[in-house]
């Protein structure tokens, strides 16, 4: 009955078929064109401003490491830096000219040569206070100037002897970008930034998508990647996953190729299933540590700081909230960080008992459910943020604590409070945590001067080992003045370190040869390839 | 007609003036400094530190900064961020329409089910249709989105798979997060939209209509929805500021792009040029909607053009 009553439709359903038969047989004649390689790479923030140059956060790297190279690498496995944009390079004598021959065979994405005036360009962007730079101007350190020697030699002048100068221009903030393009763009440029590196910035959509696609001409990948061509893959969409309960979803659901900070109990379940596979980096760098205030009482007593580190059973919070994921922190630096010294590792092991002898003998008795001295009961505070499970781990150092009769209050503030408690050491303990390669990260925080001075230490030794290392060149040297530094700080116990950062990436079986930098955040995706469903 | 609409554009002024006031006495009464906050992750001296502050201009006395910001507005200038220097009204222009998007798709969820619900529960008012559109809307009110997104992503998702659980590409993207937004504010449409209706069936003229031989089904179109869904169109306007904010947890929950996601960034990083820009532009939204809400019951019902 229907099918008489519209007797046109039947026909033009036959002529529809039959064209798209004509048409399916038209491309089945045309050589086959390969779809397009496309790794979809899962970010966990929405970098507010991806200018290398000029902004701050992680983030950032984790696409852009793709699209600049450096002028020195480091290879994660040994620490040594090795050529990159830079052929080989010299240190004069003082400590103050680092000289750089580059490569010739280099070009920017817009077609600009890369040469000695390029990297005079950037560092000098880098340095103008109108950059208004957040991170980069302060891995240059006592940068003086840039001196074009001749057109592929090029020297960095500083005003005094800074170690860490090589490992800053092995990271990605202070990535080579064409000159071309910083002219062109001025305030725009991270919109639309040109490197030499692997893949080149397609777009970036602000908290939806930032786009790659593959640099054809890449020769000159340093020896620390797994090849020196272009890349594999065609495309890589950088998405943002800020809602830590969305990032196992996205790549369930097939979402995302490749996830970071994938939260442990997620990490552990997907690790276990044969579609995924679990990339665990440790991250260099400040451990996870709360800041002890030695200028608020009861803290002010080194006894009762000892006490709070033998109080702390470490191992059984890390495994009950980061579930085995993450080493067990002794010291203010992460194992993997440069100068790392394990002897801190036996200097505060769980001891109750210990801890109750040194609350005694600093006069803290135990009175009721509170230890007291002078009638007043042992209570501390604290202030903690709300990310890195740190809420978490508040919470089973307080019922440890408790035992021991001290009572811990924490209160959640926003991260722009908890500066400023730092600062005005209005608290007990601060948490926080914090990478970097280099230790010269630790002069921040424990120098009696530094802007983080949250243990609000005066110790005119550590100022000068500080000091020193950052200015000595020699490694060995450098290793002995930042043990004394570690040890220092943990004799005194102007910290209780709690767990190694490490960064739980997770990414489809289908991934193949993906590998982290010595930051342990940004991914070499030059050499990734990605296996057909 | 024109003088009413002067009028009330007029008074969107004040509402405007004390959106920026209050959004600027907040960042400045909220402990910490926006130059430390920048710098946190870069072993700055606290001299570098000190010298970023007076390049924001934070160091000035806050009545100072305050005069120059109104200027500032005055001259349709809203600043350029701290964080990334962009201009904030380039960042506004980019992320409004798809915050405009989400709250518009959930304010068209949330009445149609809402008014559904409400006139179901009304026209079979003591019954279980009654009881059961009642619970779901007290439910959907009294849910948190940050749970009933998870939990729809799941459902329909990740079990059925019938759409996407992320992202914004296009149409489908959009569809759970405007229904589970919208869930949350169709509660007290469809509440205002019964007890609207059980009102007025109750009216004498009702009872005299319905005495004459009118069919119920007329009555409730030609008679009773006139009068009912005026209030629930003021009501409906309201909920859109509910919504605006409801937006901020759905766009993160989703990985979608907007206002919401923006504010948030910009006051964990103190970013005042960022975070008076949004308030500013969900008050003039919010005003706005009021407005068309107005409007549309000034063409609707005589007695308000009195």
């Amino acid at each position: 009955m229907r099918a008489s009553s519209f007797p046109a439709r039947k026909s033009i359903g036959l002529t529809w078929a039959s064209l798209a038969l004509l048409v399916a047989l038209l491309f089945a004649c045309m050589p086959a064109t390969p779809a397009p390689r496309r790794l979809v790479y899962g970010l966990t923030l929405a970098p507010s401003g991806i200018d290398p140059h000029v902004n701050a956060s992680s983030e950032l790297g984790i696409p852009l490491t793709s699209v600049y190279d450096t002028l020195i690498y480091q290879d994660p496995a040994t620490g040594e830096f090795v050529p990159g944009l830079a052929e080989s390079w010299t240190i004069s004598e003082d400590g103050r000219t680092y000289t750089f021959t580059l490569r010739r065979d280099v070009r920017f994405h817009d077609g600009t040569p890369f040469n000695a005036e390029a990297v005079k360009v950037n560092l000098d962007r880098i340095a103008d206070p109108n950059t208004k730079s957040q991170k980069a101007v302060f891995m240059l350190g006592p940068y003086e100037r840039t001196e074009v020697i001749d057109g592929y030699t090029v020297a960095i002048h500083l005003r005094e002897p800074f170690a860490p100068l090589l490992d800053s221009l092995s990271q990605v903030y202070l990535g080579i970008a064409s000159p071309t393009a910083l002219r062109q763009w001025g305030t725009d440029y991270q919109l639309h930034q040109v490197g030499t590196g692997p893949f080149r910035f397609v777009e970036y959509i602000p908290n939806d998508h930032l786009t790659l696609a593959r640099n054809p001409d890449y020769q000159w990948g340093p020896r620390v990647f797994s090849h020196s061509g272009p890349a594999y893959l065609d495309e890589i969409i950088f998405r943002f996953y800020t809602d830590p309960a969305t990032r196992a979803i996205a790549l369930e659901s097939g979402q995302a190729d490749v996830m970071g900070e994938v939260p442990p109990l997620d990490a552990q379940r997907l690790a276990q299933d044969p579609r995924f596979q679990l990339l665990a980096v440790p991250i260099p760098g400040m451990s996870l540590q709360f800041f002890l205030n030695t200028m608020r009482p009861p803290l002010d007593d080194v006894r009762v700081r000892q006490a709070l580190l033998y109080a702390t059973d470490r191992a059984a919070i890390v495994s009950s909230v980061f579930g085995g994921l993450s080493p067990v922190a002794y010291g203010p630096l992460t194992r993997v960080t440069l100068g790392y010294d394990p002897a801190v590792e036996t200097m505060y092991p769980y001891d109750s008992a210990r801890a109750t002898q040194l609350l005694d003998e600093a006069g803290w008795l135990q009175v009721g459910e509170l230890r007291q001295k002078n009638g007043q009961p042992l209570r501390l505070e604290a202030v903690i943020m709300g990310f890195g499970y740190v809420p978490e781990v508040i919470q089973l150092l307080q019922a440890q604590w408790q035992e021991l009769g001290i009572e811990l209050s924490a209160q959640q503030v926003p991260y722009g409070a908890l500066l400023e408690a730092g600062r005005s050491g209005a608290v007990h303990l601060i948490p926080f945590f914090l990478s970097g390669t280099d230790p010269d990260l630790l002069r921040s925080f424990f120098r009696s001067d530094a802007a983080f001075n949250w243990s609000k230490v005066a110790d005119p030794e550590l100022d000068e080992w500080l000091d020193q290392g950052a200015r000595t060149a020699d490694p060995a040297i450098r290793r002995q003045l930042y043990s004394q530094v570690q040890n220092r700080i943990m004799e005194a116990a102007l910290i209780l370190p709690i767990r190694d950062y490490v960064n739980l990436n997770v990414a489809s079986a289908r991934v193949k040869g993906l590998r982290y930098d010595a930051r342990g955040w940004f991914p070499w995706l030059v050499d990734v390839t990605l296996e057909p469903r | 007609m024109l003088w009413f609409l002067a009028r009330r554009l007029l008074a969107m002024l004040p509402v405007l003036w004390g959106a920026a006031t209050l959004s600027f006495a907040a960042i400045h009464l909220l402990p910490g400094d926006p130059a430390t906050l920048l710098l946190i992750r870069s072993g700055a001296s606290a001299e570098a530190i000190a010298a970023r502050r007076a390049l924001l201009g934070w160091d000035r006395p806050w009545l100072v900064q305050y005069g120059s910001y109104l200027l500032d507005l005055l001259h349709g200038d809203l600043g350029r961020s701290w964080v990334n220097g962009q201009p904030v009204a380039r960042l506004l222009a980019e992320q409004w329409p798809r915050t405009l998007e989400l709250t518009v798709s959930a304010m068209g969820v949330a009445i149609a089910l809402g008014v559904t619900m409400g006139i179901a529960a009304g026209v079979w008012r003591g019954t279980w249709i009654d009881g059961l559109s009642m619970a779901i809307a007290l439910v959907g009110l009294s849910t948190p989105i940050a749970w009933s997104g998870l939990l729809a992503i799941w459902l329909f998702s990740l079990t059925l798979g019938w759409l996407p659980a992320v992202g914004q590409d296009g149409g489908r993207h959009l569809i759970l997060p405007a229904l589970v937004l919208g869930t949350t504010a169709a509660g007290p449409i469809a509440r205002l939209t019964r007890n609207g209706l059980i009102e007025t069936w109750a009216e004498p003229f009702m009872v005299a209509a319905h005495a004459k031989g009118l069919p119920a089904r007329w009555l409730l179109i030609r008679h009773a929805l006139p009068l009912v869904l005026p209030p629930v169109l003021t009501m409906a306007a309201l909920q859109f500021g509910f919504l605006l904010g409801g937006a901020a947890i759905t766009e993160a929950m989703f990985v979608r792009q907007g206002l919401g996601r923006l504010a948030v960034e910009a006051i964990l990083a103190q970013d005042l040029p960022v975070v008076q820009g949004v308030v500013l532009l969900g008050a003039a939204t919010y005003t706005f909607a009021n407005l068309l809400a107005d409007l549309a019951q000034w063409l609707l019902d005589p007695r308000v053009r009195l």
